[in-house]
């Protein structure tokens, strides 16, 4: 029975398959990246499939890449775009914008608006001038900020994420006390 | 005035974390006829549904889901397909976290997010011969009858 299914193109009815397809990055030069495949009960590895449209069928003692031939065109058309990220920037010691920041505020008030059903999580963020605990306040004020900005202007954001990470997660490596605007910043994902 | 929304804001934003607490991700596209049962509750699929850990995606012969979830992996699940949600553990703030899908039939693409990228081997796909590991990628499933 096996060697029948072997025998034939897989896709033919009346044969039970499972197969795995590694298809090429999304972003073009990215790397394919792996696919490793697993014996179920040891997890020990049967092998993986390393360069993109190779595909293997499953079940198997072994993996054994092959070129992939299948169109997978209509199974990606309902793949979600990847999620889009806003980085503001704000004044020091404030919950301010900077004016170069209007822009992208305005970019994320149309993102937000052209897909209400987005996950959206909203994370501030501080230098590291001033204490840590202090930091940690003024960081979610910041994402707060954002947040009713988007409120205001009725979009549909009643679910949000909102979070402040202070200090921690430094945009721009420095050491404590150092005032760095890159570092002043509230980062939205919309998915 | 502007005091008192902010901190209105504020308390809305915890008290939102906190109910959103369970959602692992979200339908964000439907085709066709699809349903996620939770526990022995069957929903139509419809987008800005959020997930929780067991739920079980299902598509008919012309049914499609489009889904994203917290770690930012994208599924797209295929026609006559049935999917797992088994297990989904993320913490957004170290990004440590572990994810197991289970697909008994049909097609399933998967976009890896920061799960299979901080941890290795951490995301993974269960079929009824094989457990995948996604070490960084874009794949399909398949498992026909």
């Amino acid at each position: 029975m096996l060697a029948a299914c072997l025998a034939f193109a897989s896709g033919l009815w009346g044969c039970a398959t499972e197969r795995v397809a590694l298809l090429p990055a999304e972003a073009p030069g990215g790397s394919a990246g792996a696919v490793a495949v697993l014996d179920p009960a040891t997890g020990t590895e049967r092998g993986q499939l390393t360069e993109a449209n190779t595909e293997t069928r499953l079940g198997g003692a072994q993996v054994r890449p092959r070129p992939s031939t299948t169109n997978y065109d209509a199974l990606l058309s309902a793949m979600p775009p990847p999620a889009q990220v806003f980085t503001l920037y704000f004044v020091e010691g404030t919950t301010d914008l900077t004016p170069d920041s209007a822009p992208t505020l305005e970019a994320l008030r149309r993102a937000v608006a052209a897909a209400p059903t987005s996950d959206i999580q909203i994370t501030g963020y501080t230098d590291t001038t001033g204490d840590p605990a202090s930091n940690d306040k003024l960081s979610i004020d910041r994402a707060v900020q954002i947040r009713a900005a988007l409120v205001q202007d009725g979009l549909p954001v009643g679910d949000a994420r909102v979070t402040g990470r202070g200090q921690r997660d430094l945009r721009v490596p420095t050491g404590p006390g150092v005032s760095e605007p890159l570092n002043r910043r509230v980062e939205v994902i919309v998915r | 005035m502007r005091a008192t929304l902010i901190a209105g804001l504020l308390m809305a934003a915890s008290l939102s974390t906190a109910a959103a607490a369970g959602e692992i991700g979200r339908i964000k596209s439907v085709v066709g006829a699809a349903s996620v049962v939770r526990g022995k509750v069957v929903t139509r699929a419809t987008p800005g549904l959020l997930l929780q850990v067991s739920d079980v995606l299902k598509t008919g012969p012309d049914g499609r889901i489009g889904v994203t979830f917290i770690d930012n992996s994208r599924f797209a699940v295929g026609p006559n397909s049935q999917v797992a949600l088994t297990q989904f553990d993320f913490d957004d703030t170290t990004h440590a976290g572990r994810s197991l899908t289970t697909i008994n039939r049909g097609s399933l693409a998967i976009v890896s997010g920061q799960i299979a990228k901080e941890n290795r081997d951490a995301m993974r796909v269960r079929t009824p011969t094989s457990v995948l590991a996604a070490r960084g990628t874009r794949f399909v499933v398949q498992v026909s009858p």
